[in-house]
């Protein structure tokens, strides 16, 4: 009788299943903190992104004038805005957004297809302006 | 202290907590009297709408930076 329900009791036993993995949670957690990141970023592009543009305007209207000798001007005149915006935050922002994909290219478990920068292209975009604008700086 | 204090929509941090809304205040009424000061020194309305637009895009980036700090749930 009691080897018999120690038998029932073996059977109704299970093994204990986990519905949802932890990574799952993780990597969807990586995936809403990348957008967040990447609002902020935006945030952030956004003003050497209007310099430039009112430079260029500038460049257009004015006769004898450039972008590259107006954003020299402009480093001379104010040194600390010119440093922040075209310098400091474009090379953290560079290094957040890499390390941002690289932990969503490992929590997604090292992909090898490109299905993945669905979730990141727009850390990608922001990778690449931000190039741009270290580009237009430096020259 | 309570998180978050932040909730993000679309480009825009929203927020969800008296904390928050104090921090969207200031930005606001900073908004306001730079745009003042930006008016009474300028020469011309788009020499004032420049220079307060470029104003206006920094308290924003700090605005946003403030809530994306603020609006992380702490890990379980």
């Amino acid at each position: 009788m009691e080897k018999q329900n120690f038998e029932k009791k073996l059977t109704a036993m299970t093994k204990p299943e986990i519905h949802q993995l932890k990574h799952e949670d993780m990597l969807a957690h990586a995936i809403i903190n990348a957008k967040d990141k990447s609002v902020v970023g935006w945030w952030w592009l956004s003003v050497p992104l209007f310099i430039i543009m009112m430079l260029l305007m500038k460049s257009f209207y004015m006769p004898g004038t450039s972008l590259i000798t107006s954003i020299h001007e402009l480093a001379g005149k104010e040194k600390y805005i010119s440093l922040i915006f075209f310098l400091i935050a474009p090379l953290v922002l560079i290094l957040v957004n890499i390390l941002t994909i690289r932990k969503i290219y490992f929590l997604s478990g090292s992909p090898k297809s490109m299905n993945f920068l669905e979730n990141v292209w727009f850390n990608v975009l922001i990778i690449v302006i931000t190039v741009l604008i270290l580009i237009i700086y430096s020259l | 202290m309570k998180f978050p204090w932040f909730k993000r929509i679309g480009i825009f941090f929203i927020p969800a907590s008296a904390a928050g809304w104090i921090i969207l205040l200031a930005g606001i009424v900073f908004a306001i009297y730079s745009f003042l000061d930006i008016d009474g020194r300028s020469h011309s309305v788009s020499d004032t709408l420049m220079n307060f637009v470029f104003m206006l895009l920094i308290i924003g980036a700090v605005y946003s930076l403030i809530a994306y700090l603020t609006s992380r749930i702490a890990k379980k």
